[in-house]
């Protein structure tokens, strides 16, 4: 009989133990990096419309990344990735989710750059924003989030007009309703089935 | 006699020169969708069949006003950046990947949309072989194999 109890006592405890390892867990998976639930960036989408980050999408979470258009490779495939987000949220039936694109080249990047930008690669604007603004706001906001572009290399058309590129973070943030972000991943490589189930398990 | 004998020399010499077979090929090239003024990017796998090296050296296209060879890099701290390089060489018997998050041929100042499912025609210049003709498709992605 002392036996049974003493076997039960060792299950129970056992199962104490999971559950406070899942809890533990959990959160540790998706602490708060950044709050940025009282910041206020003033900026503008690919239709020239004013709008606020993170304001935008409070109360929705929120796949964000962060591009300059006149990038060849790294950008292209993080907005690649976030339309593959998009997509498999769909087919997962989330509906709270929101997908935002901040450009760190608001020189280069005007919102007719970005709308074009979008427009080519048919993607699906219903539930994402492409953001640019005036210069010190988007500096300000990068750097808040730790993004860093550093202009490293140009070319110089024979009309001595001149477009640069940047060495930059490559990066895509999961951010939750009310503002924080909660995960980092590589913008250009990031697996999508993680970042979904990182959706599911914040929704 | 002898000028039927010249003539079927010469037409030796002309039939040689267009059957000769090329030792350099290009494999599944692509290009990414890019608007009018925009910058895209052409990937291919580069093959030299030879047994002797050869060296790209330039990519021509009609519809943007410059043509790079670059490679992209990693930097501490996911940097991920782009730098020219001056060309690419292809040692014999093997073969060079152009692909995302490496080499790749950056068509800077596009004088048209390029869009997804259209399809261009490029040239790549080799120092022995010459120019080689490509078509590629513009897509998102590289094939998924």
């Amino acid at each position: 009989m002392a036996a049974k109890i003493n076997k039960l006592k060792v299950k129970n405890s056992l199962a104490f133990a999971m559950f406070i390892l899942l809890l533990f867990g959990c959160s540790e998976k998706f602490e708060v990096i950044d709050d940025l639930s009282s910041t206020k960036f003033s900026l503008v989408d690919q239709t020239n419309s004013a709008r606020e980050f993170p304001k935008l999408t409070k109360g929705k979470l929120t796949v964000v990344g962060y591009i300059f258009t006149n990038c060849p490779d790294i950008c292209p495939l993080t907005t690649n990735n976030m339309r593959m987000i998009q997509e498999k949220v769909r087919e997962a039936k989330i509906k709270n989710v929101e997908f935002v694109s901040i450009s760190f080249d608001p020189l280069q990047d005007k919102p007719e750059t970005l709308r074009k930008f979008t427009e080519v690669r048919n993607l699906d604007l219903s539930n994402w924003t492409f953001l640019t603004g005036e210069k010190p706001v988007v500096d300000s906001l990068m750097n808040r989030i730790g993004i860093l572009a550093v202009v490293s290399d140009s070319t110089v058309f024979k009309d001595g007009r001149k477009i640069y590129y940047y060495t930059h973070t490559d990066r895509i943030q999961l951010m939750d309703e009310d503002g924080k972000i909660r995960k980092n991943y590589k913008g250009s490589e990031i697996n999508v089935d993680e970042i979904l189930n990182d959706i599911k398990s914040l929704d | 006699m002898k000028k039927i004998v010249l003539i079927l020399f010469m037409a030796g010499i002309v039939f040689g020169q267009t059957t000769k077979k090329s030792t350099i090929s290009v494999n599944d090239p692509w290009l990414r969708p890019a608007a009018q003024g925009a910058n895209s990017a052409f990937f291919f796998q580069l093959v030299n069949d030879g047994d002797k090296p050869d060296t790209l050296v330039a990519v021509k296209f009609a519809h943007s006003e410059v043509v790079e060879l670059h490679e992209t890099f990693k930097k501490e701290n996911d940097m991920m950046g782009m730098r020219a390089v001056k060309n690419v060489a292809v040692p014999a018997k093997s073969s060079v990947m152009f692909k995302p998050r490496d080499l790749h041929i950056m068509l800077i100042g596009l004088t048209k949309d390029v869009k997804i499912g259209e399809s261009y025609d490029l040239k790549l210049v080799l120092k022995k072989a010459g120019e080689i003709k490509t078509k590629a498709v513009v897509r998102d992605m590289p094939k998924m194999k």
